[in-house]
């Protein structure tokens, strides 16, 4: 898997893992100890792994949380690194481990919160819509924003593993061979988890499509 | 193809995953079945649906937010108690393990070659697998360690001022020397600071217990009887703060204590000690400290202690 490889599918651009050529020198100066070869990995991929942990978390601020994490596993543990798999598969990995975690705990603490509900015993809709200030249309940024937070619910209610899978299939485009190294797991596992993901997805939203 | 095949793969269809021969099967299939045309129109719209998700783009403030952050990170690391062995031993990175994770033994300054060979009750030696180990003070030995990730152990000899410090890095290391050497207090202060087992920080503060004079080794009991998130720590960093000398700072950790500590078994070891001193010291400054014990505290005990060392003041005479 070393080396860029980008491949066309069918209509859809699926990807493996973006490895760039100058990785392995680049780790070979950090596991020596080099700060500046380090740092020169972290801006290789702290976008993707940014952008990743933004659209699992939601947060900025969580998203910071997660590169942080995920760069410091990565730094303590780079010197045992041995390049059986490209730089980028065996980061994607820590990245994956993140976010599961993360997700994990997520989903454990919302199982223990108790929904906003109004006096009627609904769900407070508007106090879980954040306030948009300057629309132009607050209708149409009202829908736009119930059908997106339908979405991230639909989302949400998915297992950690097939949530990531979804995610890194649907948004990030990878293919289900690269996502299955990525987690540590078989494609066939990814294709499974993807199955039943969008299955979810169908149920949930059948109303929007 | 059946229609329950055709359903199976139409995920794998609309994600470009299925071969040539497959993708064609399916759209043979669609194309004269019906419901599974139809089928096939929600997925795609589903997919429609899914690409409308709002999702915020990385930000430069985001990127260079994070970039700050990891950094402090990072340089924390490098100044926490890795970064000291690792400057103590100075050619931690890059190394690479040969075999499986073995111990090698590193004869710091200050070590005894007495303590080494005395006997270890109902503990194995550190295996030595490093052929080349000698004894040069302050320099480093064997040459293959690692990165560290961790300590395994901290333990303190109490006859010897001796501790005996057991890394986890690449290989199992182990670190032997006195406590009365700068850098080994450094590093198990270090460790009480910002180590993230609670086990290992409990077994640094009885290594250091012996040495509690050296002013950063106080900062550090009177930091885990403040901060420590685990109650026992706090608990054995208060049994050590009972052994210093007597300062305000010590004063002020042990009343914010028997304050505030969340754990009734803490802040009354807090009120004792503050009791024992008072009463010992005739320490009239605490009175109002007691007064306030004594009347408002919630816990019994606490409030029948402060009341009976109030009784005590007054039968010396020194406070009406």
């Amino acid at each position: 898997m070393d080396g860029a490889c980008l491949e066309l599918s069918g209509n859809n651009v699926a990807k493996e893992l973006p490895a760039r050529a100058d990785d392995r020198t680049l780790v070979e100066r950090a596991q020596a100890g080099d700060r500046a070869a380090f740092d020169a990995l972290v801006r290789m991929y702290d976008r993707d792994v940014l952008k990743l942990a933004l659209r699992m978390v939601g947060s900025e601020e969580e998203a910071a949380d997660l590169h942080q994490e995920v760069f410091l596993k990565v730094y303590r543990s780079l010197v045992r690194f041995r390049f059986q798999s490209s730089f980028s598969t065996w980061l994607y990995r820590v990245v994956t481990n993140v976010c599961l975690d993360h997700l994990r705990r997520q989903k454990r603490r919302m199982e223990v919160q108790s929904p906003v509900v109004d006096e009627d015993g609904k769900t407070e809709f508007f106090q879980t819509v954040a306030e948009e200030r300057g629309a132009l249309d607050p209708e149409r940024t009202l829908q736009a924003k119930e059908i997106d937070l339908r979405l991230s619910s639909a989302l949400e209610a998915l297992s950690p593993r097939e949530r990531m899978v979804f995610e890194l299939r649907h948004y990030e485009g990878l293919k289900l061979r690269a996502i299955g190294a990525m987690c540590g797991t078989t494609e066939e596992t990814a294709k499974n988890c993807l199955f039943r993901a969008t299955k979810k997805l169908r149920l949930a939203l059948g109303d929007l499509i | 193809m059946n229609c329950q095949d055709c359903e199976d793969k139409l995920t794998l269809y609309l994600y470009g995953e299925l071969t040539p021969a497959e993708g064609q099967a399916v759209e043979s299939h669609t194309a004269t079945c019906a419901e599974c045309g139809k089928v096939l129109a929600q997925l795609r719209e589903l997919h429609n649906a899914l690409g409308r998700r709002v999702i915020s783009d990385v930000s430069p403030e985001l990127l260079v937010r994070s970039h700050l952050k990891l950094e402090d990170a990072i340089d924390s690391e490098h100044l926490g108690w890795r970064r000291l062995v690792a400057d103590w031993i100075p050619m931690l990175p890059g190394v690479r393990a040969s075999g499986v994770a073995a111990t090698a033994v590193f004869l710091m300054a200050g070590f005894t070659v007495g303590w080494l060979a005395r006997p270890h009750a109902g503990k194995a030696p550190p295996t030595q697998v490093t052929p080349s180990i000698s004894a040069r003070a302050g320099s480093l030995v064997s040459p293959d360690i690692g990165r560290i990730s961790s300590i395994s152990q901290i333990l303190p000899d109490p006859g010897t001022n001796q501790v005996q410090i057991t890394l986890n890095a690449e290989h199992h290391v182990t670190l032997q020397g006195s406590l009365d050497d700068p850098r080994i207090r450094q590093i198990l202060v270090d460790a009480v600071k910002s180590y993230d087992n609670a086990g290992i920080r409990l077994d640094t503060l009885s290594a250091l217990r012996q040495t509690a004079s050296d002013p950063s080794v106080q900062d550090a009991l009177l930091y885990a009887l403040r901060r420590d998130p685990n109650a026992g720590v706090r608990l054995q960093a208060l049994r050590c703060v009972r052994g210093i000398n007597w300062s305000s700072k010590v004063q002020a950790a042990l009343i914010e204590s028997a304050r505030q500590d969340k754990n009734p078994g803490v802040r009354v070891a807090a009120v004792d000690a503050l009791v024992a001193h008072a009463l010992s010291a005739q320490e009239v400054s605490l009175i109002p400290v007691l007064q306030s014990f004594a009347k408002n505290d919630p816990n019994n005990y606490v409030r029948i202690k402060a009341l009976a060392a109030l009784h005590d003041f007054a039968q010396t005479g020194d406070w009406k």
